[in-house]
């Protein structure tokens, strides 16, 4: 007997829109500066791809556009550009999705990792080429660390608090589709 | 059991990557527009951050303030020995208050004596302090004070003590400031009391450097840094810090604005300076002062 999932699609897009904006209210709260200390994960990225790992229904292009799209305006980063990158990361991983089914978690996190990896070196490579003033390459790095290594937390916060795990293979929804 | 793949979405494929690829197009076409036309897209930012920032001040506001009282509350444990530092610290204080107004009655006479004629006071808006930047790569803040209250691009900004930074986009009732440690913000500087002129350079780290400045010999640890007022954008002789000896060889400025403690700043509302525009004028034979355009104009005619 196949495992039954109900797809409600449009509560985790609504988890997903309020915890986006959450994490953008959070930034934006003016506690103290910012400078000096370490550069903290990006979390909205890795929310984003952890769910297009569990539900790419969940996180639609053009939701996902105009969140980044949001964060870009507040952030004061280069208006765009950033979001093009994130969409074709997302757009890679929601077409392994199927594969990653039955990967084990590991091979799941190499790729996420590999994935903000080359999203962040083509983000950085065009603001380099544009000649926009960008941070120096050290402070990229560890932003980029940082935010993969956070990505099982994510995860574990995905399956134990919104209760989106990942679909095991042969699950199907309510009417006997598969997913 | 294989899941084949692609037997109901073989129709919807090709649209769904044209859907995305023109997303992404898109995006990439919003970042040329910005590239290429800079001042216009921060209009447009701004006008997006008023519209949208203000309306999340009811909770922006108590949370912060929140967030600041159970800092206030973690400091009462050490209350007493705080008390005693500030009665000690007070003690001092009133000896150079006296001292203070000594040397400010001193000046005036001495000043009204020479006829000296100084820049009048610069009047303020005060703005609180509504958001972060909310990114680690830049350092700005957002006050809530716009182009309703007069506020113009590049003014200067402080805390009552020590230059914060200058007014860059303003909204209709929100502008945003760009602190010294932005690493897009350069302001003139002197070092006093060598007189030495450089350039504060933001680079993301609490105390940015200094650049430009011509003779490091004459520059020790803990010369004041005031503005330089060059180039006219700045007020001269606002304070901005110290200099400090950085770890890599460079001159370094620590600041005297509370970076920590950001909640209420004031714009300076400040004139564009005067230019003197024209070289100079001939002194005639008639002792006349003539400006080079009439001077040249007569021997035209002539």
């Amino acid at each position: 007997m196949a495992e039954v999932v109900k797809p409600r699609i449009w509560r985790n897009r609504a988890l997903y829109l309020g915890l986006a904006f959450l994490l953008v209210f959070e930034r934006l709260l003016p506690l103290g500066e910012l400078s000096g200390r370490l550069p903290g994960p990006d979390l909205i990225l890795v929310l984003t791809y952890a769910l297009a790992l569990r539900r790419p229904d969940a996180v639609p292009t053009l939701l996902v556009a105009g969140v980044f799209l949001m964060t870009d305006v507040l952030f004061m980063r280069p208006l765009g550009l950033w979001t093009a990158c994130v969409l074709l990361g997302l757009e890679f991983l929601r077409a392994r999705e199927p594969i990653s089914r039955d990967q084990p978690f590991l091979g799941e996190w190499t790729m996420v990792a590999g994935t903000i990896l080359a999203v962040t070196v083509l983000n950085t490579g065009i603001l380099s080429i544009f000649a926009v003033i960008r941070p120096t390459l050290g402070q990229i790095l560890i932003q980029m660390i940082v935010t993969a290594l956070v990505y099982p937390a994510i995860v574990v916060f995905c399956s134990g608090v919104l209760g989106i795990m990942k679909v095991s293979p042969g699950a199907v929804d309510p009417l006997g589709n598969r997913l | 059991m294989a899941r084949d793949r692609g037997t109901s979405d073989d129709y919807v494929r090709p649209i769904r990557r044209l859907f995305v690829g023109g997303i992404v197009v898109l995006m990439f076409a919003l970042f040329l527009l910005w590239r290429i036309d800079s001042p216009r897209a921060e209009r447009f930012r701004a006008m997006l951050i008023d519209r949208f920032v203000p309306s999340m001040d009811w909770a922006l506001v108590p949370v912060s303030k929140f967030a600041s009282m159970i800092e206030g509350f973690e400091s009462y444990s050490r209350i007493y020995e705080q008390n005693q530092e500030l009665r000690r610290e007070l003690r001092q204080m009133r000896a150079w208050r006296e001292a203070a107004l000594q040397l400010e009655q001193e000046n005036a006479k001495l000043l009204d004596l020479n006829k000296v004629r100084l820049d009048p006071a610069l009047t303020f808006v005060t703005g609180v302090v509504l958001a972060d930047s909310g990114s680690p790569f830049r350092q700005s803040v957002l006050l809530n004070v716009g182009a309703r209250d007069g506020i113009r691009d590049g003014w200067a900004t402080t805390d009552g003590l020590g230059l914060v930074g200058r007014i860059s986009g303003v909204g209709q009732t929100t502008s945003r400031v760009i602190l010294l440690t932005d690493p897009g913000s350069r302001i003139p500087v002197t070092i006093q009391p060598s007189g030495q002129r450089g350039v504060l350079a933001g680079d993301n780290a609490p105390i940015p450097p200094i650049e430009f400045i011509e003779d490091l010999e004459r520059v020790r640890p803990g010369d004041r840094v005031v503005s330089s007022g060059d180039g006219g954008v700045f007020p001269a002789g606002l304070l901005v810090g110290q200099v400090v000896a950085g770890t890599d060889d460079r001159f370094r400025v620590r600041l005297s604005a509370d970076y920590e403690r950001l909640e209420f700043l004031r714009v300076l509302r400040s004139a564009p300076a005067e230019r003197i525009e024209l070289p100079g004028g001939l002194i005639g034979p008639g002792g006349a002062v003539i400006p080079d355009e009439m001077a040249s104009g007569a021997v035209g005619d002539g």
